[in-house]
């Protein structure tokens, strides 16, 4: 029968390939099922029984670094061996969905921020934190918005991570053409001249992938439409995103698209990091993220930051760095290990975790009294909290359907397709957020 | 086993059509009988009904309440149906994305499975290479999706892909677009890469459905001076017609389900300004990456709206090819 | 030929009949119709050794120049790709869970659709729209009812369970191209058993099934690549990490804003190198199947 000769070809190729297997380099680093307490030392303090953790998270990237930071943990608290595990951070909200909602799932998991934080927080899926982690008072407000329940105001998350979002800049190349940090806005436009007359591609941009679009808008524009200022004022109800500051500041960002890659439409966003970082091009506008990235796929690259000066008129004076909350470590409703679970988010609100945070994940951890080693990493801290602001459409304006940033996203590419002029993006986007905001909420 | 000694089959000049007789035999034979076929169709459906049906019936319930994040709440009827009708953004987003997908549809059944079928018939009458054809051309089939977009975003890159390139030194620097950065040409590229991936299915469906043709009806023909044309047209086509059918009723389904593809080329807003928009995009936007709270409840609706549509069309479908089918032959 | 199944040796025998009238025009014909196929072929191909080629190089070599050949060939990536995303565990799971749903919905279609096929009755039209129906739902949606029920019976984490769900899936598309073929097939090789005394089981066994084998190697290729390169269902359904199986090991080069292309290209080498392998013993069973003894 034939289909018995297709199985047993296969089963003779599955065998071949065990065999190499067998072969292959022996030390499976990451064996599954392996916890990566191997410094927990059974038994050897009084432990009635030891508690495994389960904890969640989309930064497949930093799963290494987590593992090593969670060995740290278990040494203070033998009695507790963390089980950490990473997934795909585009299939992880289903996941995590599941895991809240059925059996077997996390005690603590990573949650989104702000808007992305709610279906949890609603769905009872999170466990207040106000009473837990006392800490947490301690923490800067608008970070702690994002942890925030919309309707009780409660904290559901330890803050992870703040992204901040400045340009950064190949040194090199200023140097090479004898160019500094602008003061002013002029400075700024000066630089894009220079550099475009010499060939340089100024500002590395792709807005093919439309979450881009908004955080390099921020970057450039803050200042000028007004920062937290603007917030504020939206907050109350005293204007809307067609407000003239912020039209103005899309205008800016139209004009500048002549500094950036030709069609940048097409540019996708990996792109415009390989523009930075093969020294193509000069500039990037983007999050703190972007930092660990750079430095490990071109260590040559010398790196320096600076924010935008607002041009004359905007609405501030002084130039400012968005920021924001990345995510949180969220308590599972459901987790059967609650004491523990309560120990751990406590250390995940210390001053070592975070400073782990800061040496090892190169991130900027929201826990008071953290410094930074890396001079560039001090240097971008000190700019936001000199003068911080939000990254508005992500903070804000994700707490319906549709999402703020994914409005500016769209809108920016028809901004640079001319579909639609400033004023245009303006009135979608205000459009689009008033099927379920208005001003003053 | 004595051969089968029926009326005789239609051979010879009047082949023009051939299996009607065929057709016209089949139900003077002895049918299964409905005991039997209920017993063959048992473990199957068991099968289904537990892990298929089932889930199915439950995913439609989801759509009929309102939804308080991960908790269900009331019962809301067709309430988020309507809403996907009258309230933004959906009441724009979601004829625009079906609007898509049947675009979608429409290339791939020009491009796909008119390639398919040519490559099918082709390769059907070669001898020399035509295992090696058929795998070359079915890899990418076998590669997962998770990467085809990937490897084709960076191909068609306007800086950095070698499409491009080769356009420019090549002479052709007018067609070295921004393919995926231009409305107009992105979702082309989209029902390209498609094909790319999938040309293999058409291929091998309909390689296996020639194969297993009467060829003497065609030989017949050929003695009789029928071009090469003229057999495809009037002998091999009207066979394939069923398989034909099954090829595009699949093809529409998937069609009207993409999601690997278009997420990787254009992310999920349906990159640039949602030329891209299909309606599993839609879906997965409205459910994983918006704050609102009925987010279940409405993305259950567009899915269970989605399934309305793919089952009413094929449906219709359906019936209009057996009726296409019976005339063809 | 009064029989309508072709016996195959006369069938290739005349399937290349020397037309003298217009020879030259079939050269050039033929060598047009070959340059083609080979350049369609290298269009299909090209991409993926882009794929191959890419894996060979570091990642920071990728991000200064995406395209290009290896400055220093290097199997480093296949290394880490084998330990990062436990090969060896997962390779056997994914093995087991493919293999087994694969032959368990093609055992089960078969004799679905040779009851759909054969049957008159008006139920069986409906019973074949419901199982059709079933590809017609996102899998986005599904899986959570479907992770509810795995949960309520214990077989979340299990492989036997992905099976059983796996299976269940490939029901539709099986069904409905095979009965497709079934249908194709006359009707008086049935007839004739019967008069010779043989059951309806004996009939499909021995009849109907020979006569589909291209059809059911070219299904089991169309389920069992999709199953094999499938990482949604584990992704949700399995919590045990010594449970998964091979594309789910991949997804962990996928990071939130930076992927680990040279170990993904890596891993998705070796991940379907098998494919590679079942399409070729497939392939050659339609083929095979074609000039196997049809008319018995």
């Amino acid at each position: 029968m034939h289909r018995r000769r297709v199985l047993a070809s296969t089963a003779a190729v599955a065998a071949a390939v065990l065999a190499l297997s067998a072969c292959a380099p022996s030390d499976d680093a990451p064996d599954p099922g392996a916890d990566g307490g191997a410094t927990s030392a059974a038994g050897s303090e009084d432990c009635t029984e030891p508690v495994a953790l389960d904890v969640w998270s989309w930064r497949t990237e930093d799963k290494d670094a987590y593992e090593a930071i969670f060995d740290v943990f278990e040494e203070a608290n033998p009695c507790i061996t963390v089980n950490f595990q990473a997934y795909k951070n585009t299939e992880y909200n289903q996941i995590l969905q599941t895991g809240l909602t059925g059996s077997d799932g996390p005690d603590v998991a990573q949650v989104r921020s702000y808007g992305l934080l709610q279906p949890l927080v609603e769905g009872g899926n999170l466990a207040p934190l106000d009473d837990v982690v006392p800490a947490l008072a301690e923490f800067d407000d608008a970070i702690l918005d994002g942890a925030r329940g919309k309707e009780d105001d409660a904290l559901y998350g330890v803050p992870f991570a703040t992204q901040t979002i400045q340009v950064f800049y190949n040194t090199a190349i200023f140097e090479e053409h004898g160019l500094e940090e602008p003061e002013t806005w002029e400075d700024f436009i000066a630089i894009n001249d220079t550099l475009e007359g010499a060939g340089v591609t100024p500002l590395a941009v792709g807005a093919k992938d439309a979450w881009f679009v908004p955080t390099v808008h921020d970057a450039l524009t803050a200042a000028q439409y007004g920062g937290a200022d603007f917030q504020q004022a939206l907050r109350e109800g005293s204007t809307d995103f067609n407000d003239p500051a912020y039209v103005a500041s899309i205008q800016t960002f139209a004009d500048l698209e002549q500094y950036m890659p030709d069609d940048v439409v097409g540019v996708g966003y990996t792109d415009a990091q390989v523009l930075f970082t093969s020294g193509a091009a000069a500039m990037f506008a983007g999050g703190s993220y972007e930092l660990a990235f750079f430095q490990s796929s071109n260590p040559e690259l010398e790196l320096g930051v600076f924010q935008v000066p607002p041009p004359e008129g905007s609405a501030l004076d002084h130039p400012v760095s968005p920021g924001y909350a990345d995510g949180n470590w969220g308590l599972s409703a459901a987790s059967d290990n609650t004491e523990e679970a309560e120990t751990l988010l406590n250390w995940l609100a210390d001053a070592e975790f975070g400073q782990m945070v800061a040496n090892d994940l190169k991130q900027f951890s929201p826990v008071p009294g953290v410094e930074f080693d890396e001079p560039l990493m001090q240097e971008m801290w000190d700019l936001y909290q000199e003068n911080p602001a939000p990254y508005l459409l992500l903070v804000d304006y994700r707490y319906g359907d549709p999402v703020g940033t994914d409005l500016m996203g769209e809108g920016g590419q028809q901004l640079f397709l001319g579909e639609l002029d400033a004023a245009g993006v303006a009135s979608k986007i205000q459009d689009g957020l008033s099927a379920w905001w208005t001003p003053g909420q | 086993m004595t051969a089968p000694s029926g009326p005789a089959t239609v051979t010879g000049p009047t082949a023009e059509i051939p299996s009607s007789t065929r057709r016209r035999r089949r139900p003077l034979t002895a049918a299964l009988p409905t005991g039997t076929a209920l017993v063959f169709l048992l473990p199957a459906a068991l099968l289904f009904g537990f892990f298929v049906l089932y889930p199915m019936v439950t995913a439609l319930t989801y759509s009929l309440y309102s939804w308080r994040g991960t908790s269900q709440e009331s019962f809301v009827g067709l309430g988020n149906f309507v809403q996907l009708f009258t309230a933004e953004p959906y009441a724009t987003q979601v004829p625009r994305a079906f609007a898509h997908n049947l675009l979608l549809f429409a290339g791939s059944m020009v491009v796909q499975n008119s390639v398919g079928l040519l490559l099918a018939v082709v390769l059907h009458r070669r001898r020399r290479f035509k295992r090696l054809f058929q795998v070359l051309y079915t890899m990418p089939y076998l590669v997962s999706p998770l990467v085809i977009g990937y490897l084709w975003s960076l191909l068609l890159s306007p800086l950095f892909g070698p499409v491009n390139a080769l356009l420019k030194t090549v002479g052709l620097e007018a067609l070295a677009l921004p393919w995926l950065g231009d409305p107009s040409t992105a979702l082309w590229v989209v029902v390209l890469v498609t094909a790319w991936q999938w040309v293999g299915f058409p291929l091998l469906l309909y390689g296996a459905a020639l194969g297993g043709l009467d060829q003497s009806l065609e030989e017949a023909a050929e003695l009789d001076g029928a071009t090469a044309r003229q057999r495809f047209w009037h002998i091999t086509l009207p066979l394939l017609t069923p398989i034909i059918g099954t090829v595009s009723v699949l093809t529409f389904i998937f069609s009207m389900e993409a999601f690997p593809i278009p997420y990787a080329l254009g992310g999920s807003t349906g990159s640039p300004a949602g030329a891209t928009d299909v309606m599993s995009l839609l879906f997965y936007r409205t459910a994983f990456q918006s704050g609102s709270s009925n987010a279940i409840g409405t993305s259950s609706a567009i899915a269970i709206l989605l399934f309305l549509v793919i089952f009413g069309l094929s449906v219709a479908f359906n019936r209009w090819f057996r009726r296409a089918e019976r005339r063809l032959t | 030929m009064a029989t309508t199944l072709a016996v195959p040796g006369t069938a290739s025998a005349t399937s290349r009949p020397a037309t003298p009238p217009g020879r030259r025009t079939g050269g050039v014909r033929a060598a047009l119709t070959s340059t083609l196929l080979w350049v369609y072929a290298a269009v299909a191909i090209l991409p993926l050794l882009t794929m191959v080629l890419n894996s060979f190089r570091t990642n920071s070599e990728l991000v200064s120049e995406p395209l290009g050949l290896p400055a220093e060939p290097s199997l480093a990536a296949y290394q880490e790709a084998w330990i990062e995303a436990s090969f060896s565990t997962y390779f056997w799971n994914s093995i087991v869970v493919t293999v087994g749903s694969v032959a368990l919905s093609t055992i089960v279609s078969l004799l679905a659709a040779y009851a759909l096929a054969r049957s008159r009755s008006r139920l069986m039209g409906v019973i074949e729209q419901v199982f059709v129906s079933g590809l017609m739902m996102p899998v986005f949606l599904m899986i959570v009812p479907i992770f509810y029920l795995l949960d309520a019976i214990g077989m979340v984490s299990t492989r036997t369970g992905l099976v059983l769900v796996y299976a269940a899936v490939s029901i539709p598309f099986s069904v409905f191209v095979l009965g497709t073929f079934f249908r194709q097939l006359p009707g008086e090789l049935e007839e004739a058993a019967r008069i010779d005394g043989a059951g309806p089981l004996r009939m499909f066994w021995s009849v109907m099934l020979p006569l589909v084998r291209p059809a059911v190697a070219t299904v089991v290729v169309f389920r069992f690549v999709p199953i094999w390169n499938d990482f949604f269902y584990p992704l949700i359904l399995v919590r045990d990490r010594t449970k998964y199986t091979l594309p789910v090991g991949l997804t962990t080069f996928f990071g939130e804003y930076q992927t680990s292309w040279s170990t993904l290209f890596a891993g998705l080498v070796i991940a379907t190198l098998p494919l590679v392998v079942l399409f070729l013993l497939a392939t050659k069973q339609i083929i095979s199947g074609l000039t196997a003894g049809m008319g018995k």
